[in-house]
């Protein structure tokens, strides 16, 4: 009997860890990340071999799920530039051509590590499926699928503090196998109204050796949006949304 | 703790502190420095070296110099400063981008200065915008051409994402999100008066020309039906689209109806007649991002207010008549007025193959860009390829180097060119 009950409260105390499944913890993940609405602004910063930079900052808007708009408020040759995604359609309007021209999650709009899909992300629970979580310590381990084929990295690894829910280290895979980057989530930093995130990603890739990305986030918080400003008449003007 | 601990542990704290302190300037994020202002402004300043080689056997060198000294090179240099600036004041918003050059070659030296667009802008609602002023819209789906560019100038095939002059127009925007299916729905209704001096290059005096665009985003797919009444020029319709095939396979195309349309044409001997007849321009268009990172843009575009082949030769014939005969003479007075006029436009054939090929980051060297584009006239094969370095990893600084090379016989769209050759190098400074 003494035997029984011990299992009983080994199995309640272990229950919380198997409760929560890799699914549950990426939408937790998700939405300690962003709420599902917000605004933030975001420094972005290349870094060559060489130790020069060069540094884009842009401002964020996303509503629900899969719309998400970056606006370029610097550098000067980049200023006024909106991207905006639409689950996965995504343009780039640029104001000297005055009209937005289609281009692909692959792409680098800023010509550096960082890709239209980093810049652009939208809830990783909305591009993929969790195929494998493991515990290691106080990490979570999910391997993560994309849904289609239709996104960026077709294979991503992530690491995610158990006691924050936070991911702490990605990395991302195309189809091949071949590693195109790793993430790398630090600085965890509270933005009030509850949210608490790392402020802080650095990013390397075996595809551009000695070259290495950062993202840098700041005031970032919940927002409501009109459906209206996620659409491609609406980009010359995004810039008048900031407060 | 011992003297000798306490001071390890300082240093320690020191270097920590120094380390700490390093790190935060490496990564530091002033949001206050970005705040939305109630007035901007930049631009860019540019200096432009051009080196042409000139063909002096082309149609075109003898028509744009003769009275010149005759020549087989050119050098040209260029200054050039645009600048945009935005005035804000609660719901409205008044932008400018103003454009000024000056140019000086062996030949001559010119200035030019134009306001490209100066509008005020209303926003009662994210939905609703009201706008008037010289506004330069861009209609159509086209990376190097337009069939549906009713209300705009014609863009450069060779440098489509400069900015273009405007025209002074009023016009609205009303957005809606229907949901489902239909995801956007924009309406974009505008008057383009010509009057006077206003709008003056756009077609006859005295219209107030309404046109609209009716943009839908349907399911994946980007789609434009766009009409301008007679008025200045003749009534026209069209549409475009463009959707993603795949991640990295983009597809576009335009069609466009002109209605009514004059056209008019030279013989061999200068003899002008005058077509009427309605033309269809058309473009399908592919953009295609390969594995490696290359991107490919292929256009074929119908220009259907275009010359033909055949109307082509005869105004070369015209021309090479004009200077065969003792000068001055009545068909070189002709020859000179058309090349001055529907002539001299740039891309006037009928059939158009433009194809684009970019590499970024190339050699491992990130913002380093190699490209290489080539136009061919389908008709009578000739083609101009250029390739093209460009190179942006300087902070605010642009620096681009291309060669033009143009091929084809006599005869031919390329090869009646002014030039046969020419290298440019420019360095664009933001600020």
């Amino acid at each position: 009997m003494r035997a029984v009950l011990l299992l009983l409260s080994l199995l309640v105390v272990a229950f919380p860890a198997f409760a929560l499944d890799g699914q549950q913890i990426l939408q937790k993940v998700d939405r300690n990340l962003e709420p599902e609405s917000y605004e933030s602004y975001r420094k972005l910063i290349d870094i060559q071999p060489d130790g020069s930079r060069k540094e884009y900052v842009l401002w964020t808007a996303k509503k629900g799920r899969d719309k998400v708009l970056a606006l370029f408020l610097s550098p000067p040759a980049d200023k006024g530039r909106v991207t905006l995604r639409l689950g996965e359609n995504m343009w780039l309007y640029m104001p000297a051509v005055g009209k937005p021209i289609r281009i692909t999650s692959l792409q680098s709009v800023t010509g550096s590590v960082f890709n239209n899909a980093d810049i652009l992300r939208i809830d990783y629970a909305a591009e993929y499926d969790v195929k494998k979580a493991e515990e290691e310590n106080d990490q979570y381990i999910l391997e993560l699928k994309a849904k289609t084929d239709e996104v960026a990295y077709d294979r991503l690894k992530m690491w995610v503090d158990k006691r924050h829910l936070l991911p702490v280290k990605i990395e991302c895979y195309a189809a091949s196998g071949l590693l195109l980057k790793t993430l790398h989530f630090s600085d965890i930093k509270d933005f009030g109204g509850g949210i608490k995130r790392p402020a802080q990603l650095e990013t390397d890739s075996p595809l551009y050796k000695g070259y290495k990305s950062v993202m840098l986030w700041s005031g970032l918080k919940k927002a409501t949006f009109g459906d209206e400003i996620f659409t491609l008449n609406y980009l010359p003007r995004v810039e008048e949304l900031r407060k | 703790m011992k003297a000798p601990q306490r001071r390890r542990w300082f240093w320690s704290l020191v270097l920590l502190l120094l380390a700490a302190g390093a790190r935060a300037d490496e990564y530091s994020f002033d949001v206050s420095k970005y705040e939305k202002k109630p007035f901007e402004l930049n631009g860019y300043v540019e200096l432009k070296a051009e080196d042409f080689a000139l063909n002096r056997d082309g149609a075109f060198y003898k028509l744009n110099y003769f009275g010149e000294p005759q020549r087989d090179s050119l050098v040209r240099g260029t200054e050039t400063l645009e600048l945009a600036g935005k005035l804000r004041q609660g719901i409205s918003t008044f932008d400018f981008r103003v454009h000024a050059d000056a140019s000086q070659d062996q030949l001559a030296d010119d200035r030019n200065s134009r306001i490209y667009e100066a509008a005020l802008s209303l926003r009662p609602k994210p939905g609703l915008t009201l706008e008037a002023g010289k506004r330069a819209l861009s209609w159509g789906k086209g990376y190097a051409f337009n069939a549906i560019g009713f209300v705009q100038r014609p863009k450069d095939p060779n440098d489509p994402q400069l900015a273009r002059e405007g025209y002074v127009m009023a016009d609205g925007d009303f957005i809606w999100n229907p949901g489902g299916a239909l995801k956007t729905v924009a309406f974009t209704p505008l008057l383009l008066p010509v009057s006077g001096d206003v709008n003056n290059d756009f077609g006859s005096n005295g219209h107030l020309n309404p046109a609209f665009k009716l943009y839908a985003l349907y399911r994946d797919t980007d789609l434009d039906f766009a009409w301008q009444a007679k008025g200045s020029r003749p009534a026209r319709f069209g549409f475009d689209f463009a959707r993603n095939l795949k991640t990295n396979l983009e597809i576009h195309g335009e069609w466009a109806r002109i209605l009514e349309f004059t056209k008019r044409v030279t013989d061999a001997s200068g003899r002008l007649t005058t077509e009427m007849g309605s033309a269809t321009s058309y473009l399908l268009g592919l953009r295609y991002l390969t594995q490696g990172n290359t991107t490919y843009i292929a256009e074929y575009y119908h220009n259907g207010m275009g010359y033909s082949e055949a109307e082509a030769d005869s105004f070369y014939e015209l021309v090479d008549a004009a200077f065969a005969q003792p000068q001055p003479n009545p068909l070189l007075q002709k020859a000179l007025a058309l090349g001055q006029g529907s002539y001299a436009r740039p891309f006037n054939g009928e059939n158009y193959l433009y194809v684009r090929a970019q590499h970024p980051d190339a050699f491992g060297i990130v913002y380093f860009q190699p490209a290489v584009f080539a136009m061919v006239n389908l008709d009578d094969r000739s083609v101009q390829v250029t390739p093209e370095l460009q190179y942006t990893g300087f902070n605010n600084l642009e620096l681009r180097l291309r060669l033009y090379l143009l091929h084809g016989g006599s005869s031919t769209d390329f090869g009646e060119k002014a030039n046969s050759r020419k290298v440019e190098l420019y360095a664009r400074y933001y600020f």
